[in-house]
């Protein structure tokens, strides 16, 4: 747009212009590369197999593609798992959110010269690999781990408590887990305020909590809303932190996609029941993501 | 116990097991675990699917370095004849794919020393990715040898994953003991020979749960709500429930398996997990009881001395694994020298007496540790072995006919 007040003469401005979109283009196409090999390619593959069925000796073939797959995935079965995916997905992100927003925050009003030290520390975990850091917690939350032991040489406890194997290990292993995702967007957001909005809130005699409410929180919701998404989505689809952390009864959908493809090594019927959730999971985004974005357009920007 | 496992200088390797075992893991647990989700495990997977789905051979992707996959194109295969040259030169190389902690400490390198074969050592960290590896090109995914469970031998010979065997190279198979001769899964042992074989029953801490147990329905008992595992397998899950009932943990009749799926959502309330970190579970003290392998009851007893174990009345699922000279062997007189070797009394009894799993080799009895050959829960008299029974392949019909009892029940 500057170019074309610079730009005197239409002609030339029309070859800047194209010179732009293929410069642009080339920028694009790693990324587009990237996501056709990583992303589109395996989507692919899996719903190619999706259709496919077992042979006699248990390999996939494509001979006979039907949707059978699809309807035995819709299996009512399948609800309860469904069903605790959603709540811990749910928990772990409103935990996440609750948790990452005062920690932004203080980072970004606060943290001062500090705040890429802060920044690398809220980071610090991911030089871990997130396994190992869950058996960590398996090992602080076991009956005689860290936890327990602690409680016990207080004297608070005679006898240890199940903390492992329960839906509190779960969530805590999954807020654990995902915090730094909420965090980082969350930083961004609040980061990039214009705090003179905010003292301008105050000079008109708003309270503290109203320049938060009416100020600070719908100029930051887009980084709440990124946050919420980027914990949300993979809490949904995660199976190592219940497997590892849950017990018996905390088996969830993703879980039974893995049983599928491992113990029952029906790989058509375990794609179809991943797609499915993919489907679900991509529609669900789009209509929250929409739904949110007519709030945030709507609110005093 | 530990103590001839431990030489004086401790390997980097040994110090983590040391340092696990304190932490209540075994380094096997802790490998296997920590593999079996990795990014290199689901990449692995998504290009065997990948192979399967559009029936081309594909190289599989590697899980390590090591990995001799990636050459397996480029390297005909040699055919093996029923009449092989009279004094085979073997290949300088051999590829082997097998568990972690699953062999005698030194046998690898005894093996290179006496041959001058250059050994590759690669470790998968549960059976689907094992599976799913030698499928991904049909005939082995570039390795030699592989160590599967029996049942699955006659799916491999039938449909062309695993090669006969040449037995004019295997002179020590006179080492194994009668019963293993003509193993009802592969007579002859023709395409398999067997390497360790187990129980599955279950273990419990004696200072939690008082009484000698011995039936599959203490698994059952309200008393032990919460403080019991049952294994994260299904086959194994529904063979205890068949017991139970009496009926053949081999069934593949819906109605039959819908009994045991209804006795096992009775017990679900009542499990702890299913979870097959029955060692940690039991040595630290998560659970009081845990459906187990023999061979994993002796690996708790190696920090909880006092666990026990029983093979309980009912009946009881006994299983052995196989090593297999794959379809595809770059090397397949070197393969055999492998087998051979480890069919060998004195190199059988030293890998069964760092693991602990008994082997089917008679030649081995003499050299065995008094602890496991001499305790009946590890090595039952013949008539108790005789009671026990032998998991069957499952077709993939009668396979979808438990993952979907099973998928439920985890539900």
């Amino acid at each position: 747009m500057t170019e074309a007040v610079a730009q005197p003469d239409g002609a030339v401005r029309s070859t800047g212009q194209r010179g732009d979109r293929l410069a642009t283009g080339f920028l694009v196409l790693p990324g587009v590369i990237w996501l056709a090999i990583l992303f589109l390619a395996p989507l692919v593959i899996i719903g190619v197999i999706s259709v496919g069925s077992l042979d006699a000796s248990g390999r996939v073939t494509l001979a006979n593609p039907s949707l059978a797959n699809y309807l035995e995935a819709l299996n009512p079965e399948f609800l309860p798992a469904l069903g605790r995916s959603l709540y811990y997905a749910g928990v772990t992100t409103v935990l996440s959110l609750g948790i990452g927003y005062p920690v932004a925050y203080w980072i970004s009003r606060y943290g001062g010269r500090r705040k890429i030290l802060l920044l690398v520390l809220v980071m610090l975990p991911f030089w871990t690999s997130y396994l190992i850091r869950t058996y960590a917690w398996m090992i602080i939350l076991r009956d005689n781990g860290v936890v327990n032991s602690l409680l016990r040489s207080v004297g608070l406890i005679d006898d240890p408590i199940r903390i492992l194997n329960t839906d509190i290990s779960v969530i805590l292993g999954m807020t654990y887990g995902f915090l730094p995702f909420a965090i980082l967007p969350l930083f961004v957001s609040i980061d990039r305020l214009d705090f003179s909005l905010v003292q301008a809130a105050r000079d008109l005699y708003a309270s503290g909590r109203g320049a938060f409410l009416h100020v600070t929180l719908p100029l930051t919701m887009p980084g709440i809303v990124a946050a919420g998404l980027l914990t949300f989505i993979p809490a949904l689809g995660d199976y190592v932190t219940p497997d590892i952390l849950g017990g018996a009864e905390t088996t969830t959908i993703a879980n039974i996609v893995q049983v599928i493809f491992t113990s029952g090594r029906d790989w058509p019927y375990g794609s179809a029941l991943g797609f499915l959730l993919m489907a679900v999971t991509i529609a669900g985004t789009l209509l929250a993501l929409r739904s949110l974005r007519r709030e945030v357009v709507g609110a005093p920007a | 116990m530990t103590g001839n496992r431990q030489p004086s200088g401790l390997t980097f390797d040994q110090l983590l097991s040391r340092q696990l075992r304190e932490a209540g893991w075994t380094r096997r647990e802790f490998l296997a675990r920590v593999a079996a989700f990795g990014a290199a495990t689901a990449l692995t997977q998504l290009l065997v699917a990948c192979g399967q789905a559009g029936g081309s051979p594909s190289a599989p992707a590697a899980t390590s370095a090591a990995t001799p996959g990636a050459t397996t194109a480029a390297i005909a295969t040699p055919e093996i004849t029923a009449a092989p040259t009279p004094v085979p030169s073997p290949e300088k190389e051999l590829f082997v794919y097998n568990w972690d902690e699953y062999i005698g400490e030194d046998t690898v390198k005894k093996f290179e020393d006496k041959y001058g074969i250059k050994v590759t050592y690669d470790n998968f960290p549960d059976e689907p990715t094992q599976i799913g590896k030698i499928q991904s090109d049909g005939k082995g995914g570039g390795y030699d040898v592989t160590y599967p469970a029996s049942t699955w031998i006659p799916q491999f010979s039938a449909d062309g994953t695993i090669r006969k065997l040449d037995h004019s190279l295997l002179p020590n198979l006179k080492n194994l003991s009668a019963p293993w001769q003509n193993p009802g899964y592969d007579p002859g042992n023709a395409y398999s020979v067997p390497n360790y074989w187990w129980t599955t029953g279950y273990a419990w801490n004696p200072k939690k749960v008082k009484g000698d147990l011995t039936s599959w329905a203490e698994l059952w008992k309200p008393d032990y709500k919460g403080r019991m595992y049952m294994l994260d397998d299904q086959r194994e899950v529904f063979a205890a429930g068949a017991f139970r009932l009496g009926l053949s943990p081999n069934t593949t009749s819906a109605a039959e398996l819908d009994q045991i799926l209804q006795l096992l959502e009775e017990q679900k309330p009542l499990l702890r997990d299913y979870s097959t970190d029955d060692i940690a579970g039991i040595t630290g003290g998560d659970v009081d009881i845990s459906h187990c392998w023999s061979g994993d009851w002796v690996q708790m007893t190696y920090d909880a001395p006092d666990t026990k174990y029983v093979i309980p009345s009912e009946g009881a699922v006994k299983g052995n694994d196989v090593m297999v000279v794959l379809a595809g062997a770059p090397h397949p007189i070197a393969a055999h020298l492998w087998i051979d070797f480890n069919l060998d009394g004195d190199i059988s009894a030293e890998n069964t007496n760092y693991i602990g799993y008994m082997g089917p080799n008679e030649a081995a009895l003499p050299k065995l540790e008094s602890y496991i050959v001499d305790d009946p829960r590890l090595n039952p008299p013949p008539e108790e072995l005789a009671k026990l029974t032998e998991l069957s392949y499952l077709a993939p019909a009668d396979q979808a006919l438990y993952t979907d009892r099973w998928t439920a029940l985890k539900a």
